[in-house]
């Protein structure tokens, strides 16, 4: 799976989710600011994108650093390249 | 070649019947509303003392009582020009402990929970309500709660004591009022609330009350407003990490559906129809 595709599901995942505009679904969007994303919107996202790539990150710390959507797409491409590495 | 649109008698008629309806709705609710206010602010002490000695309740009970009985007074002014309309709203329907979760559509849709059949009712609502300082003071005897100030975590655990001592709680799930009359995004914590706590859902639909004084517009107009409560859902169907999240997509989509209706319904009645919002 490329970047492209990577951003591209997440972007879809999270614009199904919380039903966001298309045009707001930019890299440097803060999750709080122009997403409206509240604290639990933060924990439902995390289950969206664990459904949406089959993988567990509930438990990782970085996921609290996470400001921006862009953060959100080098996170998952980060983790997918590590279960890649590891398969 | 040019169209010109003439009205005919009966449109010029109807056009300022409606435009005196306006003004007379104004000239009669703006001044109502200020006074049924002020008396409220004047009387209150009195009559929380009274219920204190009578009932011997907690303050926020009493308060919450006073503010529901603020709300019937609205619903009396407001009725002349609303032809009013509940359903499921009957003692019998809804009982307290649950989580009433209307659609927003008005400044005012606080007001109509008057319409409520129990009166005690916490709100759980947006920081902005709790600057007026003329409501502020009931705001907070009443321990309604400002989500937007607290964190999760605490919102949860006086959400989590109000159901235990039997109240209901009321959220906004979109958070805001809609601008274009269609139902928002639905936020999740009520829904992570009754999933965690077993407290069902009351889905109510609101329509009308964005006809009768939307966002952004400073006067009243007159619209056929109609709430409508529909059947509790049980938490029980939702479990898992998702529950919170199917609950809130099925309720949401149970509500839109309702409001459809309702609004359709609305355009067929004699006195529905060709209203707008602007």
């Amino acid at each position: 799976m490329t970047n492209d595709e990577i951003i591209g599901i997440i972007n879809n995942a999270l614009m199904k989710e919380f039903e966001l505009d298309k045009e707001k679904m930019v890299p440097e969007a803060s999750l709080h600011d122009n997403l409206e994303l509240d604290s639990l919107d933060r924990v439902d996202m995390v289950i969206v994108l664990e459904n949406a790539f089959k993988f567990k990150i509930r438990e990782e710390k970085e996921i609290r650093d996470i400001r921006t959507l862009g953060d959100i797409h080098n996170f998952v491409i980060k983790k997918i390249r590590e279960v890649e590495r590891a398969s | 070649m040019t169209f010109t649109k003439s009205l005919s008698a009966s449109e010029g008629l109807s056009l300022r019947q409606n435009k005196l309806a306006v003004l007379l709705m104004n000239l009669t609710v703006f001044p109502l509303l200020v006074l049924m206010t002020v008396t409220g602010i004047i009387i209150a002490f009195p009559l929380f003392i009274i219920f204190k000695i009578i009932t011997r309740q907690e303050t926020p009970r009493i308060i919450r009582i006073l503010v529901w009985i603020y709300g019937r007074a609205w619903l009396t002014i407001i009725r002349p020009f609303t032809g009013l309309q509940k359903e499921g709203l009957g003692k019998n329907d809804i009982k307290p402990p649950c989580i009433i979760v209307p659609n927003h559509l008005s400044f005012f849709d606080t007001f109509f929970m008057g319409a409520l059949p129990f009166t005690n009712v916490c709100f759980a609502i947006r920081s902005w309500p709790f600057k007026m300082f003329w409501y502020r003071p009931f705001m907070r005897a009443a321990r309604y709660l400002d989500v937007e100030s607290m964190a999760w975590e605490e919102t949860f655990e006086a959400c989590k004591k109000e159901l235990q001592r039997g109240g209901a709680l009321l959220f906004f799930p979109e958070a805001h009022r809609s601008r274009d009359g269609r139902l928002g995004r639905f936020h999740s914590g009520a829904f992570k609330l009754s999933v965690e706590t077993g407290a069902p859902v009351i889905p109510l639909c609101i329509t009308g009350t964005d006809e009768m004084y939307p966002p952004g517009r400073r006067h009243f107009k007159p619209a056929n407003i109609r709430l409508s409560a529909l059947p509790a859902v049980d938490p029980i169907g939702f479990s898992g990490p998702e529950g919170h999240m199917n609950m809130r997509h099925f309720v949401k989509e149970i509500m839109a559906q309702k409001i459809e209706e309702m609004k359709a319904e609305n355009v067929l009645s004699p006195s529905g129809g060709g209203r707008g919002r602007k």
